[in-house]
């Protein structure tokens, strides 16, 4: 098998010269026009099995392309059984088949216009290539072959042909949450300059009192007549302003209101007897 | 001694008889059972993988799919059936019923005889289209046996195909030696649907095409489809992971196509794959390759110094959290560690309503054992409280679909999680505000109860008022 295989072959190197391969598929009178529907615009081109066009054909979305050829096996006019242009999209390798209509003398034809070709191919960027392939039962050799490009003009006014991906299982694209931006604060500085002067006013308090007389002259004369009321009334004042640090800093709001019951009760107690204290210093004119 | 030597002979047995996962009743769907020695090779390798075959006609009254209720086999493998439709046990609702009880089925189909109704009601439920008239046959006359069919061109001759996509797992051909070829005779062709639940298999060269060879012998004058449109092997995996396969020529399941030789047009002899592939075909439909496990999923906090409970219900806005997930494959025998494909990722959502995060989850081989492997994420929850979704939704064409869904709620920041005001140095000036207001009130008191009229001062004082 092999022998007369590599045999054939060196038959058909002979033969290429002279005429074609015995027992192949080709082609003649291969013609391509487009056609606009504005007659002006008909492009006519042959066409030749063995080179492409160099150049693509523009097709129009009002165009029809048309081709024409002869099929012939072995050199004499015969009908395939598959004659079909092929249009291929050079990036995805997607192809559309268009079956030429053949008669019993080999002659076939094809009208393409922009209806007849599907969507994904029509909104390709690049040329399609076209092949026309011709085949049959039977021991001859089949011919596909690429004979032109086809340039796909899409109307500008017209809407670009909308072509939606169907639905494919795969990985999506990642997502990120995008976080809130976290609060700010001013310049440190700022904050410092205004927390000092805030800071200031105590000082500033406390020096004007002094000035307009204040003093603490009846400390010994208050602490003398109710010793331990003055003590426990200033104290629990104080210890007020403690607890609610206390507060601030760790405690939580079950720990502080049991104290500030117990301040607040010393307060009361010690306070009546501190504030009539100094009620009676008011009656005996001294303030 | 004897328990011994028994239990090895159970262990034997059942290393043996390795099963697909989801159960080993298959029913075989002939004309007629006589038929069955021309798939011998095929149905004893089914047999011998562990299934229990069990044969009947279209036209017996026995045959039900269901038995009160439940299914009664697990999988059904159709051959070519001249009746024209299959009869009242086997209706296409029945064998929809069949693939949402999660059975498996597996039809094959012959240029030779026209294919039943019913099959092609089923097929067209799912999305696949036959040719006209139920009959059709691919030919190719650039790629044919050409010792068997060198002038009908009916023996197309395929390399064994590759992965659809390059991220999809490649089951059918993997391991084929380069001179093997399949052979595919006298089949008919399939065109698929957009759905996004097919996957063509074995897809017909860019030069065969597909005619009705009683009507279209002279001249193909409306074609059907041609070159990679034409699906020659098909197959589809419902949401529930029930599987279908298609096989376009029963012939090239044929014992004479098991390990036969063929001729290319150039005159190379090969080897036909088929049997091989038969084994694939029949073994990923009947759940054998392509089954994925979740073996446990974890997640816990991943902080330092936090308490390190597992699975918790409840996290709060912007923890990070690591997200764990084990997944084994089932291959034939027993599981193995899944794996993706080198450009496919394992993905996890982190979702209330629509995904706050899409990471992709990476191998983790501290946590991945023999027989199953773990991925990891490990991210910080978005800054909205809520109730959120681990999910892992792992749909891919010809693995069996993994949904898993971990719902755990999101709290807020509790009221002392914040920083503390004396951190913040735009709050110092208050702070400050309220340590002069309070040693000010201080003093007040102080004064107010201590200070001594100043003399003179305070007789003016008094006739102001």
């Amino acid at each position: 098998m092999r022998l007369t295989q590599s045999f054939g072959s060196a038959l058909l190197l002979v033969a290429a010269g002279v005429a074609q391969a015995t027992s192949a598929w080709g082609f003649a009178d291969g013609s391509l026009a487009v056609v606009a529907k504005k007659a002006a615009g008909t492009v006519k081109e042959k066409l030749n099995q063995k080179t492409p066009l160099s150049t693509p054909v523009s097709l129009g979305s009002t165009d029809t392309l048309k081709l024409i050829l002869t099929a012939t096996d072995n050199g004499d006019g015969k009908r395939p059984h598959q004659a079909f242009l092929v249009l291929q999209e050079q990036d995805s390798g997607l192809e559309a088949p268009f079956p030429l209509t053949v008669k019993e003398s080999g002659k076939a034809a094809v009208q393409i216009s922009h209806k007849d070709i599907p969507v994904q191919l029509l909104a390709a960027t690049k040329p399609l290539k076209a092949s026309v392939v011709l085949a049959s039962f039977g021991s001859s050799q089949g011919l596909n072959t690429p004979v032109f490009d086809v340039k796909i003009e899409t109307d500008a006014s017209a809407p670009a042909p909308a072509y939606e991906k169907p639905l494919r299982y795969g990985k999506k694209p990642e997502i990120h949450h995008i976080f809130r931006p976290d609060p700010t604060s001013p310049p440190k500085v700022i904050s410092l300059v205004f927390a000092l002067a805030v800071a200031a006013m105590l000082p500033a308090l406390l020096i004007g009192w002094v000035v307009l007389g204040a003093n603490l002259n009846h400390l010994s004369k208050a602490i003398g007549a109710a010793p331990l009321s003055h003590a426990c009334f200033f104290g629990s004042i104080v210890g007020m302003e403690i607890v609610f640090f206390m507060y601030y800093i760790s405690w939580n709001l079950f720990q502080a209101l049991p104290v500030i019951g117990v301040v607040g009760l010393v307060a009361v107690f010690s306070g009546t007897k501190a504030l009539g204290e100094v009620q009676s210093r008011r009656l005996a004119g001294e303030r | 001694m004897r328990s011994f030597f028994s239990l090895l002979a159970c262990l034997f047995v059942a290393a043996v008889s390795a099963l697909s996962t989801s159960g080993n009743r298959l029913l075989v769907v002939l004309d007629d059972v006589a038929e069955k020695v021309n798939y011998s090779k095929f149905l004893a390798d089914l047999e011998s993988r562990g299934f229990q075959l069990s044969f009947e006609t279209p036209k017996s009254e026995s045959l039900a799919l269901f038995r009160l209720g439940e299914r009664a086999y697990d999988h059904i493998a159709f051959f070519p059936s001249k009746s024209k439709g299959l009869g009242p046990n086997l209706t296409p609702n029945i064998l929809v019923d069949f693939l949402n009880a999660n059975g498996n089925i597996l039809v094959t189909l012959s240029s030779g005889v026209a294919t039943p109704t019913s099959l092609v009601s089923l097929l067209n439920e799912l999305d696949i289209q036959l040719p006209v008239d139920r009959t059709g046959l691919v030919v190719d006359h650039f790629s044919y046996d050409a010792s068997s069919a060198a002038e009908t061109h009916d023996v197309i001759l395929l390399p064994p195909p590759g992965p659809v996509r390059p991220d999809v797992k490649d089951f059918f051909s993997a391991g084929a030696a380069a001179s093997e070829i399949l052979a595919f005779p006298r089949g008919v062709g399939a065109a698929l649907g957009a759905s996004e639940l097919l996957t063509p298999v074995l897809r017909a060269p860019s030069t065969a095409y597909s005619y009705n060879p009683k009507e279209q012998a002279e001249v193909v004058d409306d074609l059907f489809a041609a070159g990679s449109q034409l699906s020659l092997v098909s197959t589809s995996q419902a949401r529930n992971s029930a599987r279908f396969t298609l096989v376009g020529s029963a012939e090239m399941l044929q014992d004479k196509w098991f390990d036969a030789e063929v001729t290319t047009a150039d005159g190379q002899t090969a080897k036909t794959f088929n049997r091989e592939f038969a084994k694939r075909v029949s073994g990923w439909t009947f759940n054998e390759i392509g089954v994925l496990r979740v073996n446990w999923i974890e997640h816990h906090l991943d902080e330092a110094g936090a308490a390190n409970e597992s699975s918790p219900s409840i996290y709060r806005i912007k923890n990070d959290v690591k997200y764990t997930i084990s997944l084994s494959e089932y291959s034939w025998t027993h599981w193995t560690p899944f794996t993706t494909p080198a450009a496919d990722t394992l993905q996890l959502e982190f979702s209330m309503l629509s995904p706050f995060h899409r990471l992709a989850l990476n191998p983790d081989p501290a946590q991945s054992t023999g027989d199953a492997a773990a991925y990891t994420a490990a991210f910080k929850l978005p800054d909205q409280h809520g109730i959120f979704n681990f999910k892992v939704n792992y749909r891919r064409p010809l693995l069996s679909n993994v949904e898993e869904k971990t719902t755990v709620s999101v709290r807020h920041m509790a009221h002392d999680e914040w920083p503390r005001s004396f951190v913040i140095s735009g709050a110092w000036p208050w702070i400050g505000g309220v340590g002069v207001t309070v040693a000010g009130w201080l003093g007040f008191v102080a004064l107010w109860m201590y200070s001594a009229p100043v003399k003179g001062r305070a007789a003016a004082g008094k006739k102001t008022q």
